[in-house]
């Protein structure tokens, strides 16, 4: 479903990835895990479309994500860290502008707002404007208009980042009942986060892939990560 | 409706919710109107010719109020890259940008052409002239608001932009001889 061959990107002659390969099987969840700077939030912007690899090749549900940018667009559902979202809108409002940019008509937008609304519990909310949303409903608004378009692939940065312990648990569990439909990759720095959440964990340090393994097949993450970096 | 036509419609929603909008709207229509009513009354000749030089100052004024968000306030939002990941060409988002806040200023102007009635309904103006100086208005709106939209997209800072932008046209204005006001009192005169 994903194929990174050989991705360098530099940001102004600073290496931000280093000759990174990588395969994300359909359905799958990857978790990215690395400290800070070590280029994961690079990785997955590069997977959305955000940016161009420097060199290298970036396949995503079968489109290289250059020569084929839109095609690949299509398929991919981004939650950037910073929950990108317009607080003047409301939910509905937003969700709807959403799903109508990525080409949906007027009335699959409407179904696609029920599911996604229903998905991420958001029907309380729908008719409320985005400022007045607390953290963990923002959280929501944002994955929601990742999955508007029904992606075959979701890139969720630091999902977890900032929310109550019971907000991370409810995250974690929708994106436990997506993996399977689609395919994630996430990145985050809590080992315990991917631990629970991820099927197989690929490492980062300054840039470098230093290793991918399966969970199932890793007892010990945080010593791995140790003896990595 | 094609992904142009839904990032055109937030545009002119985001534009129009505005009270920076208004605000422009008002200060560019009071400032108009007393230049109309002054000059009418001293001269009383039926011409707009120091409507058409007041509102060139006003344009270069006022364009980048409008104009000192498009892209700034995306990038502080992060909105930017929300579009940036969706499958639409970057063109498109400028474009939308670009029209919605062009259809607000040509809205101004034809509010302004309000004055080019009364002209018409009491006095004998020329309209020639008339037609031909709200054509370089427009002109001179699309040139200044993509001036804006530029410095928008080149830094965070809204504060920045506005003398810079403001700059840029004036110190045009006075390298190339004779600025676009003395053309459009040339063109009134005729």
């Amino acid at each position: 479903m994903i194929a990174i061959e050989h991705v360098t990107k530099l940001y102004n002659q600073t290496p931000a990835l280093r000759d990174v390969t990588l395969h994300v099987e359909r359905g799958e969840v990857l978790g990215v895990l690395g400290p800070n700077g070590s280029g994961k939030t690079t990785l997955l912007r590069l997977l959305a479309g955000a940016l161009s690899p420097t060199v290298g090749q970036l396949m995503v549900a079968g489109y290289d994500t250059m020569r084929q940018p839109m095609e690949a667009r299509r398929r991919v559902g981004y939650v950037p860290e910073a929950l990108p979202l317009y607080p003047h809108m409301r939910v509905c409002e937003f969700l709807t502008f959403m799903g109508r940019l990525r080409g949906l008509s007027p009335r699959v937008t409407a179904t696609a707002l029920a599911r996604v609304s229903k998905q991420v519990r958001l029907q309380e909310v729908l008719t409320a404007p985005i400022r007045t949303l607390s953290r963990g409903y923002r959280q929501r608004v944002a994955i929601a208009q990742a999955l508007v378009h029904a992606p075959d692939i979701l890139i969720l940065d630091e999902p977890t980042n900032g929310l109550d312990p019971r907000q991370i648990m409810e995250t974690r569990h929708l994106i436990r009942s997506l993996a399977g439909a689609c395919t994630i990759v996430m990145s985050s720095h809590i080992l315990s986060e991917v631990e629970r959440t991820a099927d197989r964990v690929a490492i980062l340090l300054r840039g470098h892939l230093l290793g991918v393994r399966a969970l199932a097949d890793t007892p010990d993450l945080e010593a791995l990560f140790l003896s990595l970096t | 409706m094609s992904a142009l036509g839904v990032l055109l419609r937030k545009e002119l929603h985001a534009t129009f919710t505005s009270p920076i909008a208004y605000a422009v709207g008002t200060v560019f229509l009071l400032i108009t109107g007393y230049t109309f009513s002054l000059t009418l009354f001293l001269t009383k000749v039926a011409n707009l010719t120091y409507m058409f030089h007041q509102m060139y100052v006003l344009l270069v004024l006022l364009v980048p109020v409008l104009t000192m968000r498009a892209f700034a306030e995306e990038r502080r939002a992060d909105t930017l890259e929300l579009l940036l990941t969706a499958p639409v060409r970057e063109v498109w988002i400028v474009l939308a940008k670009f029209g919605a806040t062009l259809t607000l200023v040509v809205g101004l102007l034809a509010l302004s052409g309000s004055y080019a009635m009364v002209l018409g309904l009491y006095g004998e103006p020329d309209w020639a002239p008339v037609y031909g100086g709200y054509v370089a208005l427009v002109l001179l709106a699309c040139l200044l608001i993509a001036l804006g939209m530029l410095t928008s997209s080149l830094t965070d800072n809204q504060v920045w932009q506005r003398p810079w932008h403001s700059a840029s046209p004036s110190c045009c204005g006075s390298l190339t001889p004779p600025p676009i006001c003395s053309q459009l009192l040339a063109i009134s005169s005729l």
